[in-house]
């Protein structure tokens, strides 16, 4: 177990050094957490990312389609009031989960919005860490008519 | 890349549409292209970092972000991207 834990701590330092030059990111969270990208569910990215699945429910909105037509474009727009530092958003529809992680300075407002790929009928999870420490989430089940994954 | 911001009541909000196909692992064996994704995003206002994204290949192609930071008209926003490669891309625009 020390050793695997070694090993994966070398592996991880090697990869921040070589692939990214530092002065371009604050917290790049594929070299931080690289067992969260590989995550096949959103639970266990969740758990690779922030190290805990103990999250409140009902702070954070979600605006998605109930119903998308094109899975290649899926909106998912992103909304709360908390001071939030990280968000994370995580889908089931895809071989992986995660999709994307956010980092908001201090003074901005959570008002996001981006498109994913979403290949299946499937859940869609924000997770969002606040400054204040504790993690908040939410939930929304999108419905895709055509697969947006090319295969 | 494209960038639009424009300053509503005190804070800027930022529209950007970014050039990469976002071709994962299992994508690029079915289309045999190559892996090719952008890993990182980073939003620099009068060169403060205000907002930055770390990215992966189930974001659609071309990725499309939208966000709200501080900042007023006439500042100066910078977008600078990394891709799985290595290759980086950066475009500017002013607060309108």
């Amino acid at each position: 177990m020390q050793r695997r834990k070694f090993l994966s701590l070398g592996a991880t330092a090697v990869a921040a050094a070589s692939v990214l030059p530092v002065s371009l990111s604050a917290t790049d969270f594929r070299a931080t957490a690289p067992k969260a990208w590989d995550a096949p569910s959103s639970k266990e990215a969740i758990e690779a990312l922030f190290g805990s699945s103990e999250m409140i429910d009902g702070q954070i909105e979600i605006k998605a389609p109930k119903l998308a037509e094109n899975g290649g474009a899926v909106p998912i727009g992103i909304k709360s009031k908390l001071d939030l530092a990280v968000v994370a958003l995580f889908q089931d529809a895809n071989p992986r989960s995660a999709v994307v992680v956010m980092e908001l300075p201090e003074g901005s407002v959570a008002d996001l919005m981006t498109k994913i790929k979403m290949r299946k009928t499937a859940n869609v999870t924000v997770v969002a860490k606040g400054r204040d420490g504790k993690l908040y989430s939410a939930v929304q089940k999108v419905e895709v008519s055509i697969g947006g994954c090319g295969g | 890349m494209k960038i639009k911001a424009k300053e509503k009541k005190g804070l800027v909000e930022v529209k950007i549409l970014l050039d990469s196909p976002m071709i994962g692992k299992e994508e690029a064996e079915t289309r045999k292209a190559e892996v090719d994704f952008l890993t990182h995003v980073t939003a620099k206002i009068n060169g403060k970092v205000v907002w930055e994204a770390s990215t992966g290949p189930f974001l659609s192609k071309n990725p499309y972000f939208m966000f709200n930071v501080q900042g007023k008209k006439g500042d100066e926003l910078v977008i600078e991207t990394i891709d799985n490669k290595g290759n980086t891309d950066s475009d500017k625009d002013k607060v309108k």
